[in-house]
C-alpha cells in the first residue's frame, strides 16, 4: 500500500494527503511565484541585469571596429586608451583583451562591445579595492554583445578571462581605469 | 556454481533452478542476470572513482597555490581527466547499475536481452579509453590540440577523436539502458497496473537520460562536423545549447537517480514508507517535463539570447522541477518519520531521526547526501539560476562549489551507499572493518561539505575564477593577483585533501571487503532489516499518511529559512554593484 518497492493497491491516487505536507506544497508553490516574480520585475527595476542587444559579426569586421575604436581614443602615456565617445570595446582573444586598457569616467554611461575574434572567454572584472564585487559575462566569437556600464566608484579595475581558452589562459588580463566623472 | 574465470568468488551466489534467489535484507525476487551485470557495472564504477580520485588530488593540490602541484598544460588535462571520471564514468556506470536495481530487480524479472548490456558495456568501455587516450594525449598547442576540459567548447581547438570517443560512450549507454525499458514494457503487458514508486522513479531517470544523451549526441556529433569543417553553423552559441542538453542533463539524471535510491534505502533499511503516492508521483512527473530546462542556467549569460527566453526557461518552466525537488525534500523525511513512528520508533519531535541506524553507512549515506544536496547544492542551484544573480556566480570557484554539493555531496555519497549495498547484499561480503564504513561518510562528506562551502566563499567574496591553473599568488604578466584570498584557500586545501582521505578510504573499505570480507550466507543479512519488517508497509488498515510529520515540518520550515536568508544575502551583494545592462 505505502511501500515505494511494491505496487500501489487500490485507487491510491484519492488517498488523502497529510495536512502538513499539503501546507508544504502551498509554501513550495509560493516560494517558486517569488522567486520568478522577483526576478522578471528586477529586469525592469533593477540596475544590475546581463541584458544588451547582441550583433553577428565576424572577426574581419570586429577588427576594424576595434581599431577604428582604438584611433578615435586618444592614447595616453601610459598605453590607456580615452574613449572619444561611449562606445568601449573589450573583445578577448588567446591571451588577452583588445581594447585595453581603457580610461573611463564614474557617472557615464558607456556601451561595452563584448566579443571574442577567436574562441569562448570569460569577461570577469572586479575592482581591486573590493574584490567581492565581480561581475562575469560570457564572450562568444562571432556576437558582439552590447551591454551598457556605468561605473559610480573610481578605482583600477581588473578583467580576468574565467573560461578556459588554452594554456595560456591564467595570464589573460587587462584593466579598466574608472577615474571621477567631471559631472 | 563459480565460473573457472571467477577467481574471487565474486558471481557464485546460490540461485534456484529458475535462476533466482530471495533477498533477506529487501525480499526481491534477485534473477542471475540482473544481479551479476549489477555488479560489473557496480564494480567498474567504483574504478573510475578511484581514477577521478587520484586525479582530484593533483587538481586540489594545483588549485591551493601554497603547493602549486602542476604546471598549466598539465593542470589542464588532469582537470579534464578528474572531470570525465568522476561526472562521467563513475556516476553513470552507477546508474546502469541502479536501472538496473530499480527496474527487474525490484519487479523480480529477469533482465531481457542481457547481451545488449554486455555489449553496451562494452561500447561504454571503448568510449570511455577513447576519451582517455585524447585527454591524455592532448599537446597543449592552444591553437591546435587542447585539452578538452567537460565541455570542449566549440570553437575551442580539441582532438576529433575526443568527441568522436563522447559519441561511442553514449552510444553505449542507451544500449547499456535498453534491457532496463525492455523490461519496463514487458512488465507493462503482462501484469499491468502500477509500478512501484522506486521502479517509476527509475523509468523517470530512464527517459530523462535518454533525452540527455541524445541533446550530447547531437553536440558532439556537430562538434566533430564543425571540426572537420562541415557544419560552420554549428557554432559556439548553438554547441553550448546542445552541449548543456547533456552536460546539466547528466546531473539530473543523477539528480532523479538518487531520489530514486532515497526512497529505496529510507524504506529498506529504515522502515520509510510512501505517505502520498499521488505527491510523489506527480513530483517525479514534473521532473520529466521540466528539468532539462536547468540546462538553460549556463547560458544565462550568454549574448544572443533574449530576456523572455532566459526568464521563461530558467524560472517558469524550470521552477516546475524546483518545486518537484521541494516536494521530494518533504515526503522522503516525511515518509521516514511517519514510518517510524507507525514502528514505534519516534517519540517527541526528532525521536524517528535520532533512532535511526546511524552507523549504518547505508543510510546515513542517503541521509547526509539529503541534507547537503538541500542546503549547499540544491539552495545555491536555484540562486545561480537567477538572471541576475548568475552574474555573480557564473565561471567562478563559487560554481564549482554548487557542483560538488550537488554531484558529489548528493550523488557521489548516495552511491558511495549503493556501493556499500551491493557488497553487503549481492556480492555478500561483510566490510572488511564495520567501524571504518560507519565511519566514512561522516569523513568524507563533512571535509567535502567544507571544501565545497570554500569554493563558494571563494568565487562569490573573492572572485576566483574557475578553471585556472593560477591567479591567487601570480598572473603572469601583471602585478595584480588575487592574494587576499590565499587564506581561506588553505582552509580549502586541508579540506579537500580530508575529503580526498576520506574517498581513499572508501575504494579501500570496497575493495578490501571484496577482495577479503568474510562471505555472508544466505540470510545473514539480519542486521540490515529496518525496525519492525517491512511487512508493514503493506497493511491497508494503517495508513501512513495518518502519522505525525511535524519533525518534517519543522526541518523544511528551517530549510526554507535558510534558503530566503541565503538568497536575500545574494540579492544584497548584487545591488551593491555598479549598474550593468540595458
Amino acid at each position: 500500500m505505502t511501500s515505494p518497492i511494491k505496487p500501489p493497491k487500490g485507487n491510491w491516487w484519492d488517498q488523502p494527503v497529510n495536512r502538513r505536507e499539503s501546507i508544504w506544497l502551498g509554501l513550495g508553490v509560493g516560494w517558486a511565484l517569488v522567486l520568478f516574480g522577483w526576478m522578471s520585475a528586477f529586469t525592469r527595476i533593477g540596475d544590475q541585469n546581463p541584458i544588451g542587444e547582441t550583433y553577428r559579426v565576424t572577426e574581419d569586421e570586429l577588427r576594424e571596429k576595434v581599431d577604428a575604436f582604438k584611433d578615435a581614443a586618444e592614447e595616453r602615456e601610459d598605453g590607456a586608451y580615452v574613449p572619444d565617445g561611449d562606445d568601449v570595446f573589450v573583445v578577448g582573444q588567446r591571451f588577452d583583451w583588445d581594447g585595453l586598457p581603457v580610461v573611463l569616467e564614474t557617472g557615464r554611461e558607456y556601451d561595452f562591445h563584448l566579443s571574442s575574434y577567436d574562441v569562448q572567454h570569460g569577461f570577469s572584472i572586479r575592482p581591486e579595492h573590493a574584490l567581492s564585487q565581480q561581475i562575469n559575462l560570457h564572450v562568444m566569437p562571432g556576437e558582439e554583445w552590447v551591454v551598457p556600464m556605468e561605473f559610480d566608484e573610481p578605482g583600477t579595475y581588473h578583467v580576468l578571462c574565467n573560461e578556459f581558452c588554452g594554456e595560456g589562459h591564467r595570464g589573460m588580463h587587462g584593466t579598466i581605469i574608472v577615474e571621477e566623472g567631471s559631472q | 556454481m563459480t565460473h573457472a574465470l571467477d577467481v574471487f568468488g565474486w558471481f557464485d551466489n546460490e540461485y534456484d533452478d529458475d535462476g533466482f534467489r530471495t533477498c533477506s535484507v529487501t525480499g526481491f525476487d534477485v534473477h542471475r542476470t540482473v544481479e551479476n551485470h549489477v555488479k560489473l557495472f557496480g564494480v567498474t564504477a567504483v574504478v573510475f572513482l578511484l581514477i577521478g580520485g587520484l586525479f582530484a588530488t593533483t587538481v586540489a593540490t594545483t588549485r591551493w597555490e601554497l603547493i602549486g602541484l602542476l604546471e598549466p598544460g598539465d593542470y589542464y588535462k588532469h582537470l579534464s581527466m578528474h572531470a570525465w571520471s568522476m561526472l562521467l564514468f563513475w556516476i553513470v556506470f552507477m546508474e546502469v547499475a541502479i536501472l538496473y536495481v530499480g527496474g527487474p530487480m525490484v519487479l523480480g524479472r529477469k533482465l531481457p536481452l542481457p547481451s545488449l548490456a554486455k555489449v553496451g558495456y562494452v561500447v561504454m568501455i571503448a568510449g570511455v579509453l577513447t576519451i582517455y587516450y585524447a585527454i591524455w594525449t592532448a599537446s597543449g598547442n592552444p591553437v591546435a590540440d587542447n585539452a578538452p576540459l567537460l565541455t570542449a567548447y566549440v570553437p575551442l581547438e580539441v582532438n576529433p577523436l575526443f568527441y568522436a570517443g563522447a559519441i561511442v560512450y553514449i552510444v553505449g549507454i542507451v544500449v547499456a539502458a535498453l534491457p532496463f525499458f525492455l523490461t519496463i514494457w514487458y512488465e507493462k503487458r503482462e501484469n499491468g497496473g502500477t509500478l512501484p514508486l522506486v521502479t517509476f522513479g527509475a523509468f523517470v531517470t530512464g527517459i530523462i537520460a535518454v533525452e540527455a544523451l541524445v541533446g550530447g549526441l547531437v553536440a558532439f556529433a556537430g562538434a566533430l562536423a564543425y571540426n572537420f569543417g562541415l557544419a560552420e553553423w554549428f557554432d559556439a552559441g548553438v554547441y553550448r545549447q546542445w552541449f548543456w542538453i547533456i552536460g546539466h542533463g547528466t546531473q539530473q539524471i543523477n539528480l532523479v537517480a538518487m531520489i530514486v535510491v532515497w526512497y529505496l534505502f529510507t524504506h529498506v533499511l529504515a522502515g520509510a514508507e510512501v505517505v502520498s503516492e499521488k505527491v510523489s508521483r506527480t513530483a517525479f512527473i514534473l521532473y520529466l517535463f521540466f528539468i532539462n530546462l536547468g540546462a538553460a542556467h549556463h547560458l544565462m549569460v550568454d549574448p544572443g539570447l533574449s530576456v523572455g527566453w532566459r526568464v521563461w526557461n530558467t524560472s517558469y518552466a524550470f521552477y516546475g522541477a524546483t518545486f518537484a525537488s521541494l516536494v521530494h525534500a518533504f515526503t522522503i523525511p516525511a515518509g521516514l518519520e511517519a514510518g517510524r513512528r507507525k514502528r514505534g520508533k519516534g517519540g517527541g519531535l526528532f525521536g524517528w531521526l535520532t533512532s535511526a541506524p546511524w552507523k549504518n553507512p547505508m543510510f546515513s549515506t542517503s541521509i547526509f547526501a539529503i541534507i547537503l544536496f538541500g542546503f549547499l547544492g540544491g539552495i545555491t542551484g536555484v540562486m545561480m539560476g537567477q538572471l541576475q544573480l548568475n552574474m555573480s556566480w557564473h565561471n567562478t570557484f563559487a560554481t564549482v562549489g554548487h557542483f560538488h554539493s550537488t554531484v558529489v555531496l548528493g550523488t557521489t555519497v548516495t552511491f558511495m551507499g549503493v556501493v556499500y549495498f551491493v557488497i553487503r547484499t549481492m556480492f555478500m561480503r561483510e566490510f572488511v572493518s564495520s567501524k571504518l564504513a560507519s565511519f566514512q561518510p561522516y569523513l568524507y562528506c563533512s571535509a567535502m561539505a567544507v571544501t565545497a562551502l570554500m569554493m563558494m566563499y571563494l568565487g562569490i567574496l573573492y572572485g576566483i575564477p574557475r578553471r585556472t591553473a593560477e591567479v591567487v599568488r601570480n598572473i603572469p604578466r601583471t602585478d595584480f593577483s588575487l592574494i587576499e584570498a590565499a587564506p581561506l584557500f588553505n582552509v580549502f586545501g586541508v579540506f579537500a585533501l580530508l575529503a580526498i582521505t576520506g574517498g581513499a578510504l572508501f575504494v579501500l573499505l570496497a575493495v578490501g571487503s571484496l577482495l577479503f570480507g568474510d562471505r555472508i550466507e544466505p540470510g545473514g543479512n539480519g542486521d540490515l532489516v529496518a525496525d519492525g519488517g517491512l511487512e508493514m508497509a503493506t497493511d491497508p488498515e494503517d495508513p501512513v499518511h495518518a502519522y505525525e510529520m511535524r519533525g518534517t515540518f519543522v526541518l523544511c520550515l528551517f530549510f526554507l529559512g535558510v534558503f530566503v536568508v541565503a538568497y536575500a544575502l545574494n540579492w544584497f551583494l548584487l545591488t551593491q554593484l555598479w549598474s550593468i545592462g540595458a
